[in-house]
């Protein structure tokens, strides 16, 4: 299917209606990613920004850095080490959240404990991997790149996003009861069906931490939580109601991320795809900012 | 109808401490019961464990007919993330249906949706963002999600404190309403004019059941006299 379809946009760029770039497969690869990771993060973004899980997200990306280490050193395949990659990052993210659950630390400074661990075992890893790859496969985990898209990474991609469309169709108004009010969630339920709002968060981390590594590859293990919150925190700032705001996220979260992939190939910058993306979300951030900042002084 | 509520050899302790000594209780169908005593006491921990929201050691049971239902509570003062963009529709809604938040509504939903505002008045509040909501249109709008479910068996944690009059006058008269309906309440208020009002039965709670009764009972001939020539000269 994708080969189908990278000889259809051939066929564009043969007729003159794409620019030349997009004759290479990679080029299709990763703006397929883009189109399947922005509505993703972005649809996901709404209920972080939320649930106050924007740094969760972050600790995962930093997990995926460690995750990818321990996958070489097991003898997995350096551009793909995916079975680690995963194991480790949902195993990370259990015990965060199993341990929340557990104690009366904040989240915040339980995540900053985790995050600290992920990057320093990383760290750690990263000094008897280097020995074993080229140390260009690490900064395209650290910061992404549209290069090492492949077809098995989108087919992974595909299988996630469907996963999502799915638990959102069914839970995502249990999700956003139960972040505003588990108390109520618990004993009221939704639409006068119970919900378990223990087994809803667990599934929510997961499906966070599923995102998260997914992403990884196009947006890089540093910047990949900067996606789920930059869109939602901006979209909350032009929103007045609950569907303005998930749409709005949508909206930018994807245009970001096939404008991060498009604009440094077509302009020959030499820019991270991960990079790209987030300069163009944040970019958008402070324009709206300013934007709502003059509206107010005319006021 | 209400369900009745009886709890046997029931107790509440958190970690070493012991909240509420052992007692045991039956609480009539249909009733408004009301919990007083002082602050820190465990009027609100009895609440959530009737609700299972607290572990606690003996029995609690609800001779329920329905038993598909599911109990409404009103916590004490609910408070929202006055940043996000979520409106009073918005929230009524993902509490009350399935259908996903990011869909279209149906005509069907938006009727439900304007009827529940309309009865605890909020029709024309309907967009308003939940950060903006002043106490009462909160607990009003708490009130709205739970008549939506048409529960009999209410719990009310404090509904009218921190409210002004108005609000305290508009959520006495939803609470009356359900009384008059069959509904069995179960309220913690301080207000003891309310409680020798309106109450069917009282419970004084002070790390234990201190002592229950009718209002007369609990607050003696006297004041409930009192009550009444207020009334009259009222």
């Amino acid at each position: 299917m994708i080969d189908y379809l990278h000889s259809q946009i051939s066929l564009l760029v043969d007729t003159g209606w794409l620019p030349d770039m997009f004759q290479y497969p990679f080029v299709t690869y990763a703006l397929i990613a883009a189109l399947l990771i922005g509505p993703l993060l972005g649809a996901l973004g709404t209920l972080v920004v939320v649930k106050r899980l924007a740094f969760f997200s972050e600790a995962v990306g930093h997990g995926a850095l460690t995750g990818i280490a321990i996958g070489i050193l097991l003898g997995e395949p350096a551009t793909q080490p995916v079975a680690t990659l995963f194991s480790f990052c949902l195993c990370f993210a259990l015990l965060l959240h199993w341990v929340k659950s557990r104690t009366q630390v904040p989240y915040d400074a339980l995540v900053g404990v985790f995050l600290a661990f992920a990057i320093a075992l990383g760290a750690a890893l990263l000094l008897y991997v280097a020995k074993k790859v080229n140390v260009h496969i690490l900064e395209n985990v650290l910061f992404g790149s549209i290069l090492t898209v492949t077809p098995t990474d989108l087919f992974i991609l595909a299988i996630i996003t469907a996963i999502s469309v799915v638990l959102a169709l069914r839970f995502a108004n249990q999700t956003l009861v139960a972040s505003l009010q588990p108390e109520l969630a618990r004993v009221q339920g939704v639409g006068n069906k119970k919900v378990n709002v223990t087994l809803l968060d667990y599934a929510f981390i997961l499906l966070i931490a599923l995102v998260t590594v997914a992403a990884v590859k196009i947006i890089g293990a540093v910047l990949v939580g900067a996606l789920l919150l930059i869109p939602a925190t901006t979209a909350r700032l032009i929103s007045g109601n609950l569907k303005q705001f998930f749409n709005r996220t949508l909206l930018i979260s994807t245009s970001c991320c096939v404008a991060g992939v498009v604009l440094p190939m077509a302009m020959e910058l030499p820019i991270p795809s991960g990079a790209a993306i987030v300069l163009l979300a944040s970019a958008l951030f402070l324009f709206i900012v300013l934007l709502n900042q003059l509206k107010m002084l005319r006021n | 109808m209400g369900p009745a509520i009886t709890l046997d050899n029931y107790s509440l302790s958190i970690g070493e401490n012991t909240l509420l000594n052992p007692f045991d209780l039956t609480l009539e169908a249909s009733k408004l019961h009301l919990l007083t005593g002082p602050n820190g006491a465990g009027k609100s921990s009895l609440l959530k464990s009737i609700i299972g929201l607290m572990p606690h050691s003996g029995d609690i049971y609800l001779n329920w007919p329905e038993q598909a239902q599911i109990p409404a509570y009103i916590p004490q003062l609910a408070s929202f993330d006055a940043a996000l963009p979520i409106t009073i529709e918005d929230y009524l809604h993902a509490s009350i249906q399935t259908r996903a938040f990011f869909l279209k509504k149906s005509k069907q939903q938006k009727q439900r949706l304007q009827q529940l505002l309309a009865e605890v008045g909020l029709e024309d509040k309907a967009q308003r963002k939940l950060g903006q909501l002043s106490g009462g249109e909160r607990q009003r709008l708490l009130f709205a999600r739970a008549l939506a479910q048409k529960s009999t068996f209410w719990l009310l944690d404090e509904p009218m404190t921190g409210l002004d009059q108005k609000a305290q006058k508009q959520i006495e008269r939803m609470i009356l309403n359900l009384k008059e309906q069959g509904c069995t309440l179960l309220m913690v208020h301080h207000d003891q004019h309310f409680v020798q009002q309106h109450a069917d039965h009282v419970l004084v709670i002070n790390n234990g059941l201190e002592k229950h009764g009718s209002p007369e009972q609990i607050y003696g001939q006297q004041a409930s006299r009192q009550t009444s020539e207020e009334e009259v000269s009222l």
